[in-house]
């Protein structure tokens, strides 16, 4: 009579006994021998719920419980959850579920309450209705038959444990506001130091090389602005000095952690006893912050603002990095002070610093090589100081129209976009030149070789005959390599060389030849969107 | 492309020679030309697209620029 009373909600579970499969009685036989065993009754004969033979008495105890566990996992493997949940329920029957199944009679209205421990809300609402008469408490219960009004409170309980996923998710979340925050509050120079970290988050190989890219940072800095004038001044010596004060100054600070950062790594926790001590002056006369940190976020402020009208930005750059690092490090304890977070954030502060030098000579680079180039012919010195010629315009731009029509733009190029393009150019055969560079010491050569353009060939990345080809989605957007099985060297050799030149390469032979491209107008079809 | 030249060759040596500070072997420039080419059809695909996306007409130094930083990074050993 329980069962016809039941309240709709949890019905489903309790009617889906009476329409079990057969396999299910089965199978509460199974989880019922072991009891039946124990009390000595004779185990049925034949066949068990996976079909198999059951052991025969004759077999010794210990062969007889390995069965039993056999059986038992077979059982529960092939058992649907609920199933399995229910044969053990029916085990524990009693007068309680009586009282529940009056509770739902009488109170039809009360939701089912939400344990706390479960993660996702829909989740636990199954379990109750499901679970409900055996594992909840009957406090619980009576608690939905008496009062209506209070279990809305009931499942605001305070959690004791919050689920992982959305703790992670929340931390992410909290920690970035809480920096563009402090940002807002800060409206002076501190601004610089506190915005650092957020760069330093969105550090990628692209944004590096948006602005902060050492090698646009070397042709922007080193080769513009200080090698141009260089070659006014002084073009005589500083190819070796020279060569090795940019290689510190552009991209010398990743590679080479000084042993002054490292001391001041190790000094960081000093500074931060000291702020507790000061905590108190500082609140009081510069702007207050509304975070538990407050003390010693306004300890940077507080200290430098004497040093730093005189200081330059690296200055301050070196005074507030530090600081700052200490605070997102006091979420935790101490001795990570000096410890792994430090070392995270050292790159980002070279790399913090490096943008901090172009940002300062960028005025200075805007005008430097614009007139330059408008008056004489350029002069470029590399960084190795020896003095290079670019690409005849001609040949780029030829280049680059046939690509353009070739990727069916209309309109012929600009002047302004043959400028952006000779520019990029130099760019490429700069960074060309660099790795190639890496790949013949690497060899122990001093020599670069056609070996060494085809393994660099073989490593770049392009996203090549993309989706207009393949019709890839975002995903598999096939971010193939510069040379595969389908682009062998030779194959684009043969597409994109007058014979002349292909005569000249010495080309291994192609490991898969049939899969050669076709030569002509393989460019043309494949690009056209 | 058939009557002239290609590219002058010295030029291209000259120019990886001083960047790398190493020797070019004789015929490699033809290999970092054929690169440069690859770069180049790069660079221009993905500007027309960029200008296709901006609604300009024909390649501007706006989407050239827009674009460099990305097929330099492509082109990265």
């Amino acid at each position: 009579m329980a069962r016809e009373n039941q309240h709709p909600d949890a019905t489903p579970s309790r009617r889906a006994s009476s329409a079990e499969p057969f396999a299910s009685s089965n199978r509460r036989s199974v989880f019922r021998t072991p009891a039946s065993q124990g009390r000595g009754l004779p185990r049925p004969q034949g066949l068990s719920a996976s079909g198999r033979k059951v052991a025969p008495p004759a077999a010794t105890p210990h062969a007889r419980a390995a069965f039993r566990t056999i059986d038992s996992r077979r059982a529960a493997i092939f058992t649907p959850h609920r199933a399995r949940r229910k044969s053990l329920r029916e085990v524990r029957d009693s007068p309680r579920d009586f009282l529940l199944s009056l509770g739902r009679v009488l109170a039809r209205n009360t939701e089912v309450i939400t344990t706390s421990s479960s993660s996702s809300p829909g989740e636990a609402d199954r379990t109750v209705a499901s679970d409900g008469p055996g594992n909840d408490t009957t406090l619980g219960s009576i608690n939905v038959d008496e009062d209506d009004e209070d279990d809305e409170e009931l499942p605001k309980r305070p959690r004791l444990s919050l689920p992982i996923d959305e703790e992670d998710e929340d931390d992410s979340d909290d920690l970035q506001p809480h920096r563009s925050v402090l940002i807002d509050d800060d409206n002076n120079f501190t601004m610089q130091s506190i915005e650092m970290p957020r760069r330093a988050y969105s550090e990628q190989p692209m944004n590096r090389f948006s602005m902060g890219s050492v090698r646009m940072s070397d042709y922007f800095d080193t080769h513009d602005m200080l090698h141009s004038e260089d070659v006014g001044i002084d073009s005589g010596f500083f190819p070796p000095t020279a060569a090795l004060d940019e290689t510190n100054i552009a991209m010398g600070l990743e590679e080479l952690p000084s042993p002054e950062r490292l001391d001041s790594d190790a000094n960081r926790p000093d500074p931060g006893r000291e702020s507790d001590f000061r905590i108190d002056i500082p609140v009081g006369d510069v702007n207050e912050s509304t975070f538990l940190m407050a003390p010693q976020v306004v300890d940077s402020p507080d200290g430098p603002p004497g040093r730093l009208p005189v200081a330059t930005a690296e200055v301050v750059h070196d005074d507030y990095a530090p600081l700052l690092d200490q605070r997102s490090d006091d979420y935790d304890d101490e001795d990570l002070f000096g410890g792994v977070p430090a070392l995270e954030d050292e790159p980002l502060e070279a790399q913090n610093e490096q943008l901090h030098d172009e940002t300062e000579r960028e005025p200075m680079t805007a005008r430097g090589p614009q007139d330059r180039r408008l008056t004489k012919k350029t002069i470029k010195v590399s960084k190795y100081g020896i003095e290079y010629p670019s690409l005849p315009p001609a040949v780029v731009k030829r280049l680059a129209q046939n690509f353009a029509r070739a990727n069916g733009a209309k309109g012929k190029i600009t002047p302004d976009a043959m400028k952006a393009i000779m520019q990029a150019s130099d760019w490429f055969f700069e960074q060309l030149g660099e790795d190639l560079q890496a790949y013949a010491k690497h060899a122990g050569r001093k020599t670069i070789d056609e070996s060494d353009v085809l393994t660099l060939m073989k490593r770049q990345v392009t996203i090549y005959q993309w989706v207009s080809r393949y019709c890839y989605t975002w995903l598999t957007l096939s971010r193939q390599r510069q040379i595969n099985p389908n682009t062998t060297p030779f194959a684009l050799a043969q597409r994109h060389l007058p014979r002349e030149l292909l005569q000249e390469l010495r080309m291994p032979p192609p490991v898969v030849p049939k899969k050669r491209r076709k030569t002509n107008g393989g460019t043309e079809d494949e690009d056209v969107t | 492309m058939a009557g002239q030249k290609l590219y002058p060759r010295a030029t291209v040596k000259k120019i990886v020679k001083a960047h790398s500070n190493c020797n070019v072997s004789k015929n490699a420039d033809v290999m970092m030309f054929l690169d440069y080419m690859l770069f180049m059809q790069t660079l221009m695909r993905e500007a027309t697209i960029e200008a296709k996306q901006g609604g300009e007409r024909g390649i501007t130094a706006r989407s050239v620029k827009k674009v460099t930083a990305d097929s330099l990074a492509k082109f990265r050993g």
